[in-house]
């Protein structure tokens, strides 16, 4: 039976993820680990690198047919459905079981919906392997689009592959550019790693170092392939680009043994920073890893949900959500810390009924759509309208003043216009105004919940605002930069220029409800 | 007498109150939906489940951000000991990764006594984080990274929140990441790979409600029954606090104080003027005391200097006005001079005195910082030659010398004169 087996070995591959808990430690670890001197001893970079885990090498992963579980997943998912138990909030096992499910650190065992992606980097791979060439590869996509974490398990695959088909299994050497302190020391980074063998130490540098060695016959005819998968290649462009060029360039050279994958987010990092590899024909193969639609989110979080043996979540909830993210960004993490947060929710709600003595608690055993909608709201709002609703009274007359005065196409002034506003509108309200001091400090309060970085977009003239404001949220709270700009004065306070960052339409709506503010802003 | 002392001691024991943040916030902390129990709710689940969390902290300064924060460590503490390890960075001093990196090691080896190297490199140090995040993971040990100013660590690379957060992606660490920002828009800042590890959590710390103000205000100004002081006078304390704070008059101050500014810091740094201001001999507090710290905190400084002012010097301050408003940008002491011949000459008022008079008047305009010259460059030459400008604005000038106690009507309408643009006097005198 097709649907037993996945599961049982989805259930055993999942324990060796649990962490396992030292069995004599209470409080502080003894620590084999040194504290930060200078060492000249290489380590793994396998262990060092925060993407991986260390039960890597000692799970076995369940490669097996990764194109016909898909099929099969559909068969199950309605059979399982059907059949679970019910969910019960308020066991915390249980709560904490379903949040480890959906955390972003717990790895599935297989990755759905990459499988087409994959295949194309592990037969890459394994030519490279059978023919003993280098190669070079560059993967591409949006964050929260699981490159990495695919990259891991080609990697794994590809030296079960070589095992099993009497290759030389590839050594992997996993690097992160951002724990690179200046972006040359990556050829360090291989050299010191053991992986090359290191005849003379110390007198040439690494990347000289190594373009010997590669373009040189090997004594040793077993030399092992090095497999090296670079995370945030980005970092290390430099402006010369001189980096970038000499690591897959290394894989040119006449006796290079390195299988190079590169991963960033630019689409197009390798026509722009890599020009002089076409010209040697040489240009890394692309892979682009697509942002998820509605329909892979939702596979992946049913996949991931599977694993429990309650229904937690209510098919729409799960589809709003899925739809939601989508329409978003595509990340897959943003979508499993929705999904989290409505658990809490439904948490919240659950223990306040229960301190209720509420005695219909029994409907609530499934995150609903109204959880799932909290939670959405939560995660893509911006608070920027909670707080202009919630300012004292006087911020909110400054706010309205400069509304009124930037009207009249005006984009910025000096505080001492603003301030000559703002009484004015005191005074048509018989509000006393406050002085100029407390004025002041009430702009830098309104400054201090600013943003000091302009983007490009609100560089252009205020009614352009309305023009361009559409009804995504992201692209929305992209404009949203905060509430007022102050610009720096040598000399007097009052000739500071004071720009309006924060959208005309916002303060409108935030501050309708108020009859004043409503004839302020007429 | 007694009654003195005992004031003198309720007066210290409130000032001390309204100095220690985590008394003032603990009255807010009970119920369940405020930023305490959420933030609460939070970290005890990651320590308990073992789960990572990351969220960000938002208010206006002095909304009390970092005092809750310390008071929710402190309990989980209190109530898991020996489990949870706190290191604190701040956007001000550890900008830099380098630094940051090193701040991070260097807390750490004090909490688990170790020995700390300052020649370690930055590698070294990113190794060691990793390397103890694993080790503590394993041993349950949750370590809270707190980032205050976190929009200071989102400027430049952004290393130390990528390494921080991609740590947590991890399945072998058990952390928890907290910035505080009082910018709102602090996740906006964050680049897209930063931002897609961070979990959008996000508690606003919004200003206090009435209600809230008012359980406050009574939490910690009632005095406490079983303090040094003897209970009648702590009860008849309380009893006159009481009516005073029943007082709609009272209400009114309060309302208009927290008009222009309405976090919590704002409102301590009132009643500890209010507080100080109680008069020793009475004993007890009244209302006037709340009416001296409201006018503390509206002083206007400049207008109060207007005040000060003799009659010669508002003229001199009118015809300054005049100048501007008819677009000279600079001008010195012989200008302002010509401006009040020429008012002198058209309307022949008793205010004529003497160049050297005006003189001394004019330098003590200077002294008093109503003006100012407007460069530096001309040190040697004499007062009378040098670019000055003006440090008080339009309105100001105008409610001074509204308020003035005697000033004579054709300063005034000279004043008005310039702006109005009608000639007011031809009509007058």
């Amino acid at each position: 039976m097709p649907s037993l087996a996945v599961s049982r070995s989805v259930e055993e591959s999942l324990t060796p993820q649990k962490r396992r808990l030292r069995s004599n430690s209470t409080a502080a670890p003894e620590t084999p680990i040194s504290a930060p001197t200078k060492r000249k001893s290489p380590r793994r970079c396998l262990e060092s690198s925060p993407s991986s885990h260390p039960t890597v090498s000692t799970r076995n992963d369940s490669i097996g047919p990764v194109s016909n579980s898909s099929k099969s997943l559909a068969e199950e998912l309605s059979e399982d459905f059907s059949k679970k138990l019910n969910w019960n909030p308020s066991d915390a096992s249980q709560v904490s079981a379903v949040k480890e499910a959906l955390h972003v650190s717990t790895s599935p065992p297989t990755i759905v919906c990459r499988e087409e992606e994959q295949r194309r980097v592990f037969d890459f791979c394994k030519a490279c392997v059978e023919k003993e060439q280098s190669g070079s590869l560059y993967v591409c996509g949006c964050p929260g689009t699981g490159k990495s974490l695919s990259m891991e398990k080609v990697s794994n695959q590809l030296i079960k592959w070589a095992r099993d088909g009497g290759f030389e299994p590839p050594e992997v050497l996993s690097i992160n550019c951002t724990a690179l302190t200046s972006s040359s020391q990556i050829f360090g980074k291989i050299v010191d790693n053991g992986y090359v063998k290191v005849k003379t130490s110390g007198t040439i540098a690494p990347l000289q170092h190594l373009q010997n060695v590669y373009s040189q016959k090997q004594q040793s005819s077993s030399s092992k392939m090095l497999l090296i998968i670079v995370d945030e290649l980005d970092y290390l462009i430099t402006k010369d680009r001189a980096v970038l060029h000499d690591l897959f360039m290394l894989t040119t050279l006449p006796f290079s043994r390195c299988i190079l994958i590169g991963i960033a987010n630019a689409i197009d990092l390798a026509d722009r920073f890599l020009p002089k590899l076409q010209s040697l024909n040489c240009k890394p193969l692309v892979v682009t890893y697509r942002a998820y639609s509605k329909d892979q989110i939702l596979r992946i979080l049913q996949e991931r949900l599977m694993v429990l043996p309650h229904v937690v979540f209510h098919p729409q909830a799960l589809e709003l959500c899925a739809r939601k993210v989508a329409a978003a960004s595509g990340d897959m993490r943003k979508a499993l810390s929705v999904c989290r947060s409505a658990v809490e929710v439904l948490e919240a709600e659950v223990r306040d009924s229960t301190n209720n003595m509420d005695s219909d608690t029994q409907g609530n055993s499934v995150v609903k759509i109204d959880h799932m909608a909290a939670a959405l709201s939560k995660a893509f709002r911006t608070p920027v309208i909670d707080t202009i609703q919630s300012l004292p009274q006087h911020q909110q007359i400054i706010l309205c003043s400069a509304v009124k005065f930037f009207r009249g196409g005006k984009k910025d002034t000096i505080v001492g216009e603003l301030n000559k506003s703002y009484v004015e509108t005191c005074k048509s309200r018989m509000i006393p105004p406050v002085g100029i001091s407390e004025f002041l400090s009430m702009c830098r309060v309104l400054n201090d919940q600013a943003s000091n970085i302009t983007h490009p977009l609100t560089q252009l003239s205020f009614p352009a605002f309305f023009l361009i404001k559409t009804s995504d949220q992201n692209f929305y709270s992209l404009l949203l930069q905060g509430l007022v700009k102050l610009g720096q004065s040598r000399g007097d306070d009052k000739l500071k220029r004071v720009t309006l960052t924060v959208d005309e339409a916002d303060i409108n709506f935030a501050l309708q409800g108020v009859r004043f503010f409503r004839n302020c802003l007429q | 007498m007694a009654v003195q002392n005992h004031a003198r001691d309720a007066q210290n024991l409130l000032r001390s109150r309204l100095c220690n943040p985590s008394f003032v916030f603990k009255a807010l902390s009970g119920s369940p939906d405020s930023n305490y129990s959420k933030l609460k709710f939070i970290l005890s689940s990651s320590v308990t489940e073992a789960c990572n969390n990351s969220l960000l902290l938002l208010g206006p300064r002095g909304s009390g951000k970092t005092a809750v924060l310390e008071l929710v460590l402190n309990d989980l503490l209190e109530e898991y000991p020996d489990m949870i390890s706190v290191i604190r960075l701040n956007g001000l001093l550890h900008n830099d990764d380098n630094c940051a990196f090193k701040e991070i090691s260097r807390q750490l080896c004090v909490e688990h006594h170790l020995l700390f190297s300052k020649m370690a490199s930055f590698d070294d140090n990113s190794q060691f984080l990793i390397a103890m995040l694993r080790e503590c993971g394993l041993a349950h040990k949750t370590i809270v990274f707190v980032l205050e100013e976190f929009d200071l660590f989102a400027q430049g690379k952004q290393r130390l929140l990528y390494s921080l957060l991609d740590a947590m992606q991890s399945i072998t660490s058990q952390a928890a990441v907290i910035g505080i920002s009082c910018r709102l828009d602090a996740d906006q800042l964050l680049e897209k790979r930063v931002r897609s590890r961070f979990s959008h959590r996000k508690l606003l710390f919004l200003p206090p409600s009435t209600e809230i103000i008012e359980r406050l205000l009574q939490h910690i100004l009632l005095l406490p029954m079983d303090s040094t002081l003897p209970n009648d006078y702590a009860t008849q304390f309380n009893t006159k606090l009481e009516s005073v704070l029943a007082d709609e008059r009272f209400k009114e101050i309060l309302k208009n104080y927290l008009s222009s500014s309405s976090t919590i810091n704002h409102l301590l740094r009132f009643l500890f003027v209010a507080v100080s201001s109680i008069d020793v001999k009475s004993g007890y507090p009244s209302l006037d005391n709340f009416k001296t710290a409201l006018s503390s905190f509206r002083r206007q400084p400049k207008q109060e200097c207007i005040k000060d002012c003799s009659i010669l010097e508002l003229y001199i301050l009118a015809c300054i006005r005049r100048l501007e408003s008819k677009e000279q940008k600079s001008y010195n002491f012989n200008s302002v001079m010509k401006e009040y011949k020429s008012i002198h000459d058209q309307f022949q008022t008793s205010d004529d005195y003497a160049r050297n008079v005006c003189l001394r008047a004019f330098e003590r305009l200077l002294q008093r910082d109503l003006i100012c010259f407007s460069d530096n460059r001309g040190q040697g030459q004499s007062v009378e030659f040098r670019p000055v400008k003006c440090l008080i604005s339009h309105f100001e000038l105008q409610e001074g010398i509204k308020a003035y106690r005697s000033c004579p009507v054709s300063c005034f309408l000279h004043y008005g004169f310039c702006y109005s643009g009608i000639s007011l006097l031809a009509g007058v005198s």
